[in-house]
């Protein structure tokens, strides 16, 4: 069996994990919304 | 390939093997071979997980498949960023706290030792086959290069990997890691640069983005839902999400990434990490292929890319006459492209219609020739994957050239040493001293991991020899992959979320999942990144019909 590392902690940023992941998803959203204007401006 | 191009190749060749070996030093426990010591830094598991995901198949491939098919691929990678989430949310924190070495292996923990020898074996099949074509794809390099046979060079590649990987354990492959994904993305950033520089003077790099877009390679969003069409933007988020959970949260070869963190925030940065850079990078690769498309537009591409086939193909009597129509079909879509672009300069609607329809009628000649001129030296051919390859060769400047060869070798060795390391951390953990042989040494375990490992580097060797026969390297791994990764993901879903639900509902329903993918491979005509999602659907519905029978 391994050692269990420590419990879990406040991310470095943003304060709580839930604000990190709504940052992520944010993130995606905008990625996606990017491509398809790219798509629409060249197809 | 000049002597600059060695010179770089083999430099960076021998400083990552030098560096495995000696990272390889300190690896005297099962724990420190397997699991590094649980010492990683966030950062350090980042790199190693997206090296280990970008394997030469990415750089060959990807551009290869951009090139024929455009830049639709990229949506494949809309779930990725999801499942992420999910992961660091869910499995990262079970997993640490569980203090395993495999995700199988507490998979025993919390169901039973019949469910986890399932889930083992079926990571086993799978990676095992995975391997195999991530092995073949960096002899495609050395095929085009030195005009080898595929089958000498799959054994060239895999005796060095074998060797530096079997020395090296879980530290060293992460670390090395490291520095082949730094040269990864150095060598990508050069490939855009060049591929930009290298478009004729009179076409701009706007032109080329309206000719690629006019030949649907730049489509890299399509919002229709339909579920025959491989890619769009729901298979994309729903069915890549599902195979990014299934890859990333039961896959071992990614898991023991992330279990040799530090803490669990180090994990969870180091898979967010993924979430944010996979997609853009993804793009900037299909659009070097899409941007590859282009630049043959104007410079006459080879009838077929593969060398060694096109000498085959020149030895046909009918090959004149081919050639012959290849060239004025060439010259007919060079023609059609240089009056798009006068037509858009000048802003001239109509003479865009024109020139767009006479553009793809050449287009569609030409794709006709070379396939007629492919079925005459292989029923099955397909040049998908020696695309990119063709073009860096013969047209990238001295030591570009051996920077990319060089970069598409990191890429192989990250993957294959990475799974190579994976499969035999489940073969040693959950069948050999799970199934086997109980109470051994940490010094007779440290042995079996150095062997099994020797052991999968043979099959992956074997096994590439049939890769081929596959097509598109990139997607030939993930379908391979959707075929498995549904019931995995349904298992570990029942695990995490379903605590009713004991070791016989979940063995009952990975076989039950298993079987109703296949039966959507061999009876429907759906895309596979829906596999995932019905995998995991019918064993967590199988799973939840059998919550009683467990005491």
């Amino acid at each position: 069996m391994t050692p269990i590392p420590p419990d879990n902690e406040p991310p470095p940023f943003l304060g709580t994990w839930r604000r990190v992941y709504a940052a992520v998803l944010i993130y995606l959203a905008c990625v996606i919304v990017a491509f398809y204007i790219f798509t629409r401006i060249f197809a | 390939m000049r002597t600059l191009d060695w010179v770089v190749l083999v430099g960076s060749l021998i400083a990552i093997v030098s560096y495995g070996l000696y990272k390889s030093r300190g690896a005297a426990t099962v724990n420190n071979y397997l699991l590094a010591d649980k010492t990683m830094p966030w950062w350090a598991m980042a790199l190693s997980i997206m090296a280990t995901q970008v394997s030469a198949v990415t750089f060959i491939s990807t551009t290869g498949q951009s090139y024929v098919d455009g830049m639709r691929f990229v949506q494949f990678y809309f779930g990725l960023p999801v499942a992420m989430v999910i992961l660091s949310a869910t499995a990262v924190p079970i997993f640490h706290r569980a203090g395993v070495y495999t995700s199988y292996e507490y998979l025993e923990k919390r169901f039973d030792s019949k469910t986890r020898a399932l889930a083992s074996v079926i990571f086993l099949i799978e990676r095992g086959v995975g391997v195999g074509i991530a092995l073949y794809a960096p002899a495609i390099v050395l095929a085009v290069i030195f005009g080898w046979p595929d089958q000498v060079t799959t054994f060239i590649m895999g005796a060095l990997v074998i060797f530096y990987t079997v020395l090296g354990g879980i530290q060293a492959v992460t670390w090395t890691d490291v520095q082949q994904m730094l040269i990864i993305f150095f060598g990508m950033l050069v490939a855009v640069v060049m591929v930009i520089v290298l478009l004729p003077g009179d076409v701009s790099l706007m032109d080329a983005l309206f000719v690629a877009g006019k030949a649907s390679k730049l489509t890299a969003v399509d919002l229709k839902f339909d579920l025959n069409n491989r890619y769009n933007v729901w298979s994309g988020l729903i069915g890549g999400a599902f195979l990014a959970l299934a890859y990333f949260g039961c896959d071992q070869s990614q898991v023991q990434r992330y279990l040799t963190g530090k803490s669990i925030t180090q994990s969870k940065l180091s898979l967010l990490f993924n979430a944010v850079a996979k997609v853009p990078m993804q793009f900037f690769i299909l659009f070097v292929g899409a941007m590859v498309f282009v630049f043959f537009i104007f410079e006459r591409p080879p009838l077929l890319f593969e060398a060694p086939a096109m000498r085959k193909l020149e030895t046909v009597s009918a090959y004149p006459a081919v050639q012959s129509r290849f060239e004025r079909a060439f010259q007919s879509r060079r023609d059609a492209a240089g009056s798009l672009i006068a037509a858009h300069r000048a802003s001239d609607p109509q003479k865009e219609v024109t020139s767009i329809a006479d553009f793809r009628a050449a287009q569609k000649d030409l794709d006709s020739v070379r396939r007629e001129a492919g079925a005459m030296v292989d029923k099955d051919f397909d040049d998908t994957n020696y695309i990119f390859l063709s073009y860096v060769t013969k047209y990238l400047p001295a030591g570009i050239v051996g920077l990319v060869i060089a970069v598409i070798f990191a890429a192989a060795m990250s993957t294959i040493s990475g799974e190579i390391n994976s499969l035999a951390t489940v073969t040693v953990i959950d069948i050999y001293k799970r199934h086997l042989h109980h109470g051994g040494s940490d010094r007779h375990y440290l042995m079996a991991s150095r062997l099994a490992t020797a052991f999968w580097g043979l099959y992956a060797v074997v096994f590439a020899q049939f890769g081929r026969n596959l097509g598109s390297l990139i997607e030939a791994i993930n379908r391979l992959g959707s075929l498995f990764y549904g019931s995995l993901l349904g298992v570990f879903t029942l695990a995490f979320f379903f605590p009713r639900v004991g070791g016989t509902g979940a063995f009952i329903g990975m076989i039950a999942g298993e079987a109703a993918i296949f039966a959507a491979f061999l009876f429907t005509g759906m895309s596979f990144l829906w596999y995932n999602v019905i995998g995991c659907v019918v064993v967590v519905c199988t799973g939840l019909l059998f919550p009683r029978m467990e005491k």
